[in-house]
């Protein structure tokens, strides 16, 4: 029987996020160091706006930032900005070798995962599928959609990048729970807000609006389910049930 | 795949190609398939040191951010500032005009650790 992978239980929050991002990037660099694979599940509050690892800063308006109450971090990983607060985040640290022959292949690791991802949402009744390429260019996340993304019908669901080091790779990514009262449009510049606003949730979809469970804790158990039974892993751990 | 003869190859998939004391470093055509399309490339700043095997540039492709080693120790001389406006360069052309940079090197014995197209062609179809 291979290594048990830890669970990384971080849903009851209590982290700022630059603190999200490094524990992400300790969780890479421990598994690039020998220690046991790792998937962390987690939450982001206050609300927070994730940019990709060479997205430029002027990307983000810092005003509406502050009135929202949103904080600012860089993610090690690449991808465009991505507002967290309503959805559950996934962390997935794993040596090169966990994926197989085509490690060195960005598309094949993002593969390994999906697999997992889409097994667990399974589980919730919510048919996903890997993303095809196409959507807007821009600085929105979930405006556009690649082969790293989960969609549900031509709806993105989930957006997901990677950094890889050191004979290792780090992929985390956003599930859409619900959807906050603001979206990103409203705190990144260079986007027209109504018309984009509107592009934005047409091409996204969330649990609450497929009429999925949406309550964190239940969605994470049933992505971990779905990493043992699509990776063929057992966890050291368990996730706390729903208080 | 392509494995130019004249090149040497890291096992971390950069190429070298050695003229006296200069070293100019690539990714390989294998590396760049890997990647996908590379959409942004950050490089090492001229007159920085680097030491063999040394992170000294990243390349995002895919949403994906990938560490590119320096092959050999040395002293940055150069870089392709084309890249900047051209990441897809390193996708086209791996070993013509998406070379990375220049470094001059501190140790040329260094070069023996590397391998030649027939072994690095070897590991690749290994995997």
């Amino acid at each position: 029987m291979s290594d048990p992978w830890r669970l990384v239980d971080d849903l009851g929050g209590g982290l700022d996020a630059a603190e999200q991002m490094a524990a992400d990037v300790a969780l890479l660099d421990e598994v690039a160091a020998g220690a046991l694979p790792a998937l962390r599940l987690y939450r982001w509050s206050p609300p927070a706006l994730s940019l990709g690892r060479f997205q430029p800063d002027d990307d983000v308006d810092s005003v509406a930032c502050r009135h929202y109450g949103v904080e600012v971090v860089r993610r090690p990983t690449g991808g465009r900005a991505l507002l967290h607060g309503a959805d559950l985040t996934y962390a997935v640290a794993m040596p090169l070798t966990a994926v197989g022959p085509a490690r060195d292949s960005v598309d094949a690791r993002y593969r390994l995962v999906a697999g997992a991802l889409v097994a667990g949402l399974a589980e919730l009744g919510v048919d996903a599928a890997v993303a095809r390429t196409g959507g807007a260019p821009g600085p929105v996340c979930f405006a556009g959609q690649q082969g790293a993304d989960l969609r549900v019908g031509e709806r993105k669901l989930c957006g997901s990048a990677q950094l890889c080091r050191d004979g290792a790779v780090l992929q985390h990514g956003a599930i859409l729970l619900d959807r906050l009262e603001f979206d990103e449009t409203d705190v990144l510049r260079g986007t027209d807000p109504g018309v984009a606003r509107e592009r934005l949730r047409a091409a996204t979809v969330t649990l609450h609006e497929l009429g999925a469970p949406v309550a964190p804790r239940l969605v994470a158990g049933a992505l971990v389910r779905g990493f043992e039974r699509s990776l063929d892993v057992r966890f050291n751990s368990r996730l706390e049930v729903e208080g | 795949m392509n494995y130019p003869e004249q090149l040497r190859y890291s096992a971390e998939h950069e190429w070298v190609a050695v003229d006296g004391n200069r070293a100019r470093v690539g990714i390989t055509d294998y590396a760049q398939d890997a990647l996908g399309d590379v959409v942004y490339v950050q490089l090492p700043d001229v007159g920085a040191t680097v030491a063999a095997m040394e992170t000294c540039s990243e390349v995002e492709s895919t949403k994906s951010v990938s560490d590119v080693y320096a092959p050999v120790g040395g002293t940055i001389a150069e870089v392709n500032e084309a890249l900047g406006d051209a990441p897809e360069r390193l996708n086209q052309e791996p070993y013509g005009d998406g070379w990375m940079f220049v470094i001059e090197m501190s140790d040329p014995s260094e070069l023996d650790r590397l391998m030649d197209a027939t072994a690095y062609r070897q590991l690749v179809e290994e995997q």
